[in-house]
């Protein structure tokens, strides 16, 4: 991998100490147990609701569209910028085009990340890519190119979802066209248990299979979607794991239903953007 | 290339008739070739053809030190190399997107212990363990890649042998490893879980599989399954395009349906490969 | 029932195909091989081949063509040489002004001028101003065309025309491409083959294959297409034989003209459509087809 020599770099790979620490010694099996005698999640949440969402825009003065979102510890800083000609390209496009960036700050996950994106992040870009360019108006955009960029400063759970919907509010901000709004939900599938909104210990304890007798049911994986709220369009969708399609299935409704829960949060944000404008 | 209206047309209705323009119906694909360890210095490898998409694949392997929160399994990787050779748009970094997608959509696909267990490739719990390096070169581009890959994948792995450990010594912290002397002592990978991807393609109001250059064209959505069993391991839209929730449904069981019966027909196929087939480019 | 999945393996034997071949067989040249030696001013240099030292050698793998004086060397994959007078299809890949390029598998694209095709409404007469305006609404990037080469410029290019009502833009069916030189020139292009399917065989190696079409009603100049009507499966099943039987002859290297696809249709009818997409299907229809014009040339000759 070439060094990047800007800056100075941190160790290539390091191992966060909770791994050593075994007192907590809470296992991703174990951690289920207590949720599921429990009926509830750790943070009292039900299993199908969805965290409280902070929801803000024109968080970044620099850039066209900005948006800052949390839910529960998860934090991401979306910025897009003003649309402009498509770099190295000399023939002429009808249709524009997005380029998507997804981070996680170094500091963000229990493991530190690198500056360079790594697959994952590769891959979370595209994802977010795929579900904004079936949002926005690219054919109002010719030759153009919008660039948004995704940073997340804390990681716990759904950060996906949590930058797409909060890309989808930034590119209004930032005067894009778009057909609708986006909103994007994730939620995490163990034994027939479905996670709405996962937090970063959820989202582990539903990629992993559960060895002992008494969980015969093989189904674990997440799920994300992103909806166009007044088509009801799903422009993407995302799953990894073990899902059978039943469970697929009744997952979509979940994660549908609760895409509709976020829309009226988006709205009134955009709302009280442009009437805190006009005040001021 | 792009088609004209009634040529689209044509194809729409053809797929609604349920008879597509060159005789399969919804559910068909064309006919598919396969060889087997074709390369002399890999650990397994498969050559995969489906009509003009060709696919070469070719696993390594080596001897790591497993990931610290995961001591007990071994590593797999995918690296996709869209070689110029297939299509000009490939030359220089312009494959790439495409081969970060492929490479991704596997190693989320392999990534559940249910898929693909690594437990197997463990060594030494926390001190060594195998690594698979499973290098895919993409040697003609003719339409549905993520099909084609998944299969001549699935292939190699099968094909792959593991060398068989006889001891394995622990001093201090050095760990010696005695591979056995007899290069036909191996252990064969488990693949029956392995998933096969099925893209399913939404034109007009039906769903195909296996759609060729011209019906990728009158496409307005479509998705990538990956089938292990009959469970979906990965299930990812892909290109411009949404979907209805309904549509993806039907899709979906599109997709599991043909996923099955495509993993049958390699299973069973792969299975009926004997050592002393004349394979080889020029063996 | 679905169609089942056919995963074959492949073996090195499986690999060399059995050629359906003629008995003729002829001398083929490799670049640098000399043709004529000494060819000095008896011979005129064509395609395909150079002047060295006197001799005329060949620069591309091929067979010798000799008109007269003049000596060629042709290819079996090339790109489209037009020649007057040719049929060809081929698809709009750009509208400007006052013409149309259009892409014919030759070298470059060919040209068609607004005033060498038929404008709706028949009669002949002047292009105006509006006309040029309307270009994209007779032919937009992408429709399919059939035309007739009218010159060839210095270039090399191929400017066509349309005025014929055969002529035109071509309405529902489809396009396969195969070499150039595996169709046979021949009077007629344009078949009705008798199982309701007619075909349009480019010289360009582009073959458009549509349902019957009834000549009795005078399309006019055809501009138009018809996106509503939708075909019949038995016609669509048909078409899809023709292209399958017409990629399996191409796929064996063999002539095509009407009385090889109609053998070959007949040979296939014991193959499902989709089965003729398997090799050995493809190579059996070939076989057939080949022994029953080796008769049909018996019987001719006699």
């Amino acid at each position: 991998m070439p060094v990047d020599h800007k800056r100075i770099n941190g160790p290539e790979e390091s191992v966060p100490y909770e791994l050593f620490a075994r007192l907590s010694g809470l296992t991703s099996e174990k951690a289920f147990e207590q949720l599921y005698k429990a009926g509830k999640r750790s943070d009292g949440r039900e299993f199908e609701e969805h965290r409280k969402i902070f929801l803000k825009n024109g968080a970044v003065s620099q850039a066209k569209g900005s948006a800052y979102i949390e839910m529960g510890q998860t934090k991401v800083i979306v910025s897009v910028f003003d649309p402009r000609e498509i770099p190295n390209r000399s023939d002429y496009s009808l249709k524009g085009e997005l380029y998507c960036e997804f981070k996680f700050a170094p500091f963000s996950c229990a493991k530190r990340r690198l500056h360079q994106q790594d697959n994952e992040e590769k891959q979370y870009s595209c994802i977010m890519k795929k579900a904004l360019e079936s949002a926005v108006c690219l054919h109002e955009l010719p030759n153009f190119q919008v660039d948004i960029y995704a940073l997340v400063m804390h990681n716990d759970g759904s950060a996906l979802s949590a930058a797409i919907t909060a890309a989808g509010v930034a590119l209004v901000e930032a005067g894009v066209p778009m057909y609708d709004i986006i909103t994007s939900v994730t939620v995490g599938i163990q034994q027939g248990v479905k996670l709405v909104d996962p937090d970063s210990l959820e989202e582990q304890m539903c990629q992993v299979q559960f060895l002992s007798e008494k969980y015969q049911d093989n189904n674990h994986g997440l799920l994300i979607i992103s909806k166009l709220h007044t088509q009801e369009q799903l422009c993407q969708f995302y799953q990894n794991g073990y899902v059978s399609l039943e469970v697929l299935k009744s997952g979509l409704e979940v994660l549908s239903k609760t895409c509709e829960v976020i829309v009226p949060l988006v709205q009134k944000c955009l709302i009280k953007h442009i009437t805190n404008g006009i005040k001021s | 290339m792009s088609l004209c209206d009634a040529e689209k047309t044509f194809i729409l209705h053809g797929v609604a008739e349920n008879f597509r323009s060159d005789g399969r119906d919804r559910e068909g694909y064309r006919p598919i070739e396969i060889e087997t360890d074709i390369v002399q210095h890999a650990f397994g490898s498969a050559r995969l053809r489906l009509a003009n998409t060709d696919i070469l694949v070719a696993v390594k392997i080596e001897v790591d030190t497993p990931l610290p929160e995961r001591p007990f399994e071994g590593k797999i990787e995918f690296f996709v190399d869209c070689s110029a050779n297939a299509t000009p748009d490939f030359e220089g970094r312009g494959g790439e997107t495409l081969a970060i997608e492929l490479s991704n959509i596997l190693a989320s696909a392999y990534k559940s212990p249910k898929t693909f267990n690594l437990k197997k490739l463990c060594i030494l719990k926390g001190k060594k363990c195998w690594k698979l390096y499973v290098d895919i070169l993409i040697l003609e581009c003719g339409g549905n890649l993520f099909d084609a890959v998944s299969l001549a994948v699935k292939a190699a792995l099968f094909n792959t042998k593991v060398p068989l450990i006889k001891s394995v010594n622990i001093d201090g912290d050095n760990v010696e490893l005695d591979v056995s002397d007899n290069v036909f002592d191996c252990e064969r990978l488990d693949v029956t879980n392995a998933p096969v991807m099925v893209t399913v393609c939404k034109i007009g109001d039906n769903c195909v599989v296996d759609p060729n250059l011209a019906e990728e064209q009158c496409s307005v959505g479509s998705i990538v399954v990956a089938i292990s069993q009959e469970y979906f391991s990965t299930v990812t839209s892909i290109g411009i395009g949404s979907l209805h929730a309904q549509t993806l449904c039907s899709s979906l069981e599109l997709g599991q349906k043909v996923g099955i019966r495509l993993n049958e027909a390699l299973m069973d196929t792969l299975s009926h490969i004997t050592s002393d087939q004349d394979f080889g480019f020029l063996k | 029932m679905s169609q089942k999945i056919h995963i074959r393996t492949a073996s090195a034997s499986s690999r060399v195909r059995p050629l359906a071949t003629t008995e003729k067989s002829y001398k083929i040249f490799t670049p640098g091989e000399v043709v004529i030696k000494e060819a000095n001013t008896n011979f005129v240099r064509g395609h395909g081949t150079y002047e060295e030292n006197g001799d005329l050698k060949a620069s591309v793998a091929g067979v010798k063509e000799q008109v007269n004086k003049l000596i060629s060397v042709r290819p079996l994959k090339s790109r489209y040489n037009g020649q007057v007078g040719e049929v060809l299809v081929g698809r709009i890949s750009e509208v400007q002004q006052k013409r149309w390029k259009v892409d014919t598998n030759s070298r470059l694209d060919s040209v068609l001028m607004l005033s060498s095709v038929n404008l709706p409404g028949g009669e002949l007469r002047r292009r105006s101003v509006e006309d040029q305006h309307m270009m994209r609404q007779y032919l937009q990037e992408g429709d399919l065309i059939s035309a007739e080469v009218q010159s060839i410029f210095s270039d090399g290019s191929l400017s066509l025309h349309t005025r014929s009502l055969r002529y035109g833009k071509l309405g529902q069916g489809l396009l396969i491409k195969v070499f150039p030189s595996l169709v046979k020139k021949s009077k007629i292009h344009f078949h009705n083959l008798p199982f309701g399917v007619s075909l349009i065989l480019g010289n360009n190696g582009y073959i458009w294959i549509s349902p019957p079409t009834d000549n009795t009603d005078d399309n006019v100049g055809g501009f138009v297409q018809n996106l509503e009507e939708v075909i019949s499966k038995d016609i669509r099943e048909a078409m899809g034989r023709v292209r399958n039987c017409i990629l399996a002859l191409a796929e064996n290297k063999m002539m095509l003209f009407d009385t090889s696809i109609v053998f070959a249709y007949e040979e296939s009818l014991k193959y499902s459509v989709a089965e003729l997409l398997l090799p050995e299907a493809m190579v059996d229809v070939a076989l057939l087809t080949q022994h029953r014009l080796s008769m049909l040339d018996d019987y001719e000759f006699e």
